[in-house]
């Protein structure tokens, strides 16, 4: 099985040292300021001189461009695309193109892109997040501030169970593939070949749960005593400094919105 | 003293009818390793949950008689304080990891971090356990990408790190391949070495041979012997009630039968015992 599990690029980077909780600020920051702040331009400049340039300070670039692009580029510019074909034309809009009996208008190719650029600043504001941040770390930072250390177990156990449950619905395909089931050919036996899969992955599961519960409670997952942390997570006054910044902007943004213009 | 004593255990399940163990009287020493065998249902796992307090704090049920470890009667305690004195390591290694850490160091340190151990002390502790079974060069790696044998020794270093009193092991290596056994038996040898107490259901009868002070046979919820491995191992009356004996008693028993090993010798237990009690003939 694979070794990583996340996204999360280990590297030497004044962003990796930025307090977890204070980069997830900044995110909600962007995203915010790219939904409901002012100007048609915003989000394009929050990522031309936001994102890419502190992916440049993480030292991620190459991971930040290539997740963005594998990931992103398809769904935006499906998007941007559908959006200024179907944009519903209100009558006196200008015309830029016509394809067929679509009218490609100049306020549906504005439109388009503003959704398209939202949606760029939101998705890749969490992929520099993620690359940048280990789960642990904001986790345990999370837990610090009374976050239940339940809750956090669940975010970081669900994270590392998806690859488990993978290997293990592969073995259960081998095992019934060597035992005669068909599954190749048509969509409609693919789909049929799932069933008897589910049985065994689900029951299976279930089954672990106990067990795990057992392994975690016989250490001390329950104690009552105050839970430290192996990881040291700095939060400097720059990174308080910071917060109010980003809570700054998040206030401004709502208020750009709420102000009778 | 005795550090954990047992006195008239007897232990239902919920909704059942039976007891899983009755009538349980048992005391072990301070350093004392203790093997339990048993066949299929004797009640070896529920003597392990018993031991290391998931019963009755964790399988409700009804249990009867007193359960007690280090001064502490099992009744009067919490399950997260029973922890602290009772480690319990058992079959799949799999499920033992916690899910929830990405690389062995981080999940050796959960335990640590659940009963707020200061960092550098937690730091040391992992190092020094790590270190203890030999599983420093696995530090970085995801608990995940582990073999068998490699995770069953971190989930045993998770334990240990945590420094119980006692520590129950429910057939650990039942899952594992030769080599996994060897490498889970090295670490056990070594805890027993360093003076824990040490109680451990093992089917692997040449391993216990070779480790266990004492042996206890569990039949149907019920000690059916207790003593030496000598004796214990290669009674007449494992067979007959369905436990799995050594190969090579079994085969010193056959011979016996036709009159290939003297009557008054000891049965063997290991391959070594078997050699050199064949070979005493043949001089």
């Amino acid at each position: 099985m694979k070794d990583k599990l996340t996204f999360y690029i280990e590297r030497e980077s004044s962003l990796h040292r930025v307090n977890p909780l204070t980069k997830l600020v900044m995110v909600f920051a962007f995203i915010i300021l790219a939904f409901f702040g002012p100007g048609f331009w915003l989000p394009s400049l929050l990522v031309v001189l936001g994102i890419i340039p502190l992916s440049f300070l993480g030292r991620v670039q190459r991971e930040y461009f290539r997740t963005a692009g594998r990931l992103l580029l398809p769904v935006v510019g499906f998007l941007f695309l559908m959006q200024s074909v179907f944009h519903p034309d209100v009558g006196d809009s200008r015309v830029l193109l016509q394809v067929w009996v679509l009218n490609v208008t100049v306020e549906g190719v504005r439109f388009a892109y503003l959704t398209a650029s939202r949606i760029f600043v939101m998705v890749s504001a969490f992929i520099l997040f993620l690359l940048t941040t280990h789960p642990s770390e904001l986790m345990s930072d999370l837990t610090r501030r009374g976050l239940s250390g339940t809750f956090a177990y669940v975010i970081t156990a669900t994270l590392q169970i998806i690859p488990q449950m993978q290997a293990k619905a592969s073995t259960i395909i081998d095992a019934q593939r060597s035992r005669g089931l068909d599954t190749d050919g048509s969509f409609r036996k693919r789909v049929g070949a799932l069933l008897p899969l589910t049985g065994p992955l689900v029951f299976g599961s279930l089954v672990e749960v106990e067990e795990r519960a057992i392994a975690i409670e016989a250490r001390a997952f329950t104690s009552k005593l105050e839970k430290t942390s192996l990881r040291e997570i700095p939060d400097t006054k720059l990174d308080k400094a910071a917060r109010w910044f980003f809570l700054l902007l998040i206030v401004l943004a709502f208020g750009s919105k709420l102000w009778p213009s | 003293m005795a550090i954990v004593n047992l006195q008239d255990v007897t232990y239902k399940y919920p909704l059942t009818e039976e007891p899983a163990i009755r009538n349980i009287h048992l005391q072990v020493e301070e350093g004392e390793f203790v093997a339990i065998v048993g066949p299929n249902g004797a009640g070896k796992s529920t003597l392990c949950y018993t031991l290391s307090g998931f019963i009755p704090h964790f399988f409700k049920g009804e249990l009867n008689g007193t359960v007690e470890i280090a001064g502490v009667e099992t009744q009067k305690s919490s399950l997260d304080e029973w922890v602290l004195n009772v480690g319990l390591a058992f079959q799949n290694p799999f499920n033992q990891i916690s899910g929830s850490k990405f690389t062995v160091y981080e999940e050796i340190a959960f335990g640590l971090e659940n009963i707020g151990v200061p960092r550098g002390e937690m730091k040391a502790r992992v190092e020094a356990a790590m270190a203890m079974t030999a599983i420093s060069d696995l530090a970085d790696r995801s608990p995940y990408s582990l073999s068998g044998g490699q995770q069953q020794r971190v989930a045993l270093t998770s334990i240990l790190v945590m420094e119980p009193k006692v520590l129950v092991l429910d057939e650990p290596t039942s899952q594992m391949d030769p080599i996994g056994t060897r490498e889970v038996f090295q670490v056990i040898k070594e805890m027993s070495a360093r003076g824990m107490t040490v109680i451990l259901v093992e089917h692997k009868i040449e391993w216990i041979a070779e480790f266990a002070d004492r042996v206890i046979a569990l039949h149907n919820g019920e000690i059916l012997l207790e003593g030496t491995p000598g004796e214990v191992l290669t009674s007449p009356l494992l067979p007959e009630r369905g436990f799995g004996i050594s190969r090579y008693t079994s085969v010193a028993r056959t011979a016996s039968g036709q009159g290939l090993w003297p009557g008054d010798r000891r049965l063997p237990i290991t391959l070594q015992e078997a050699v050199d009690g064949f070979a005493r003939d043949r001089k």
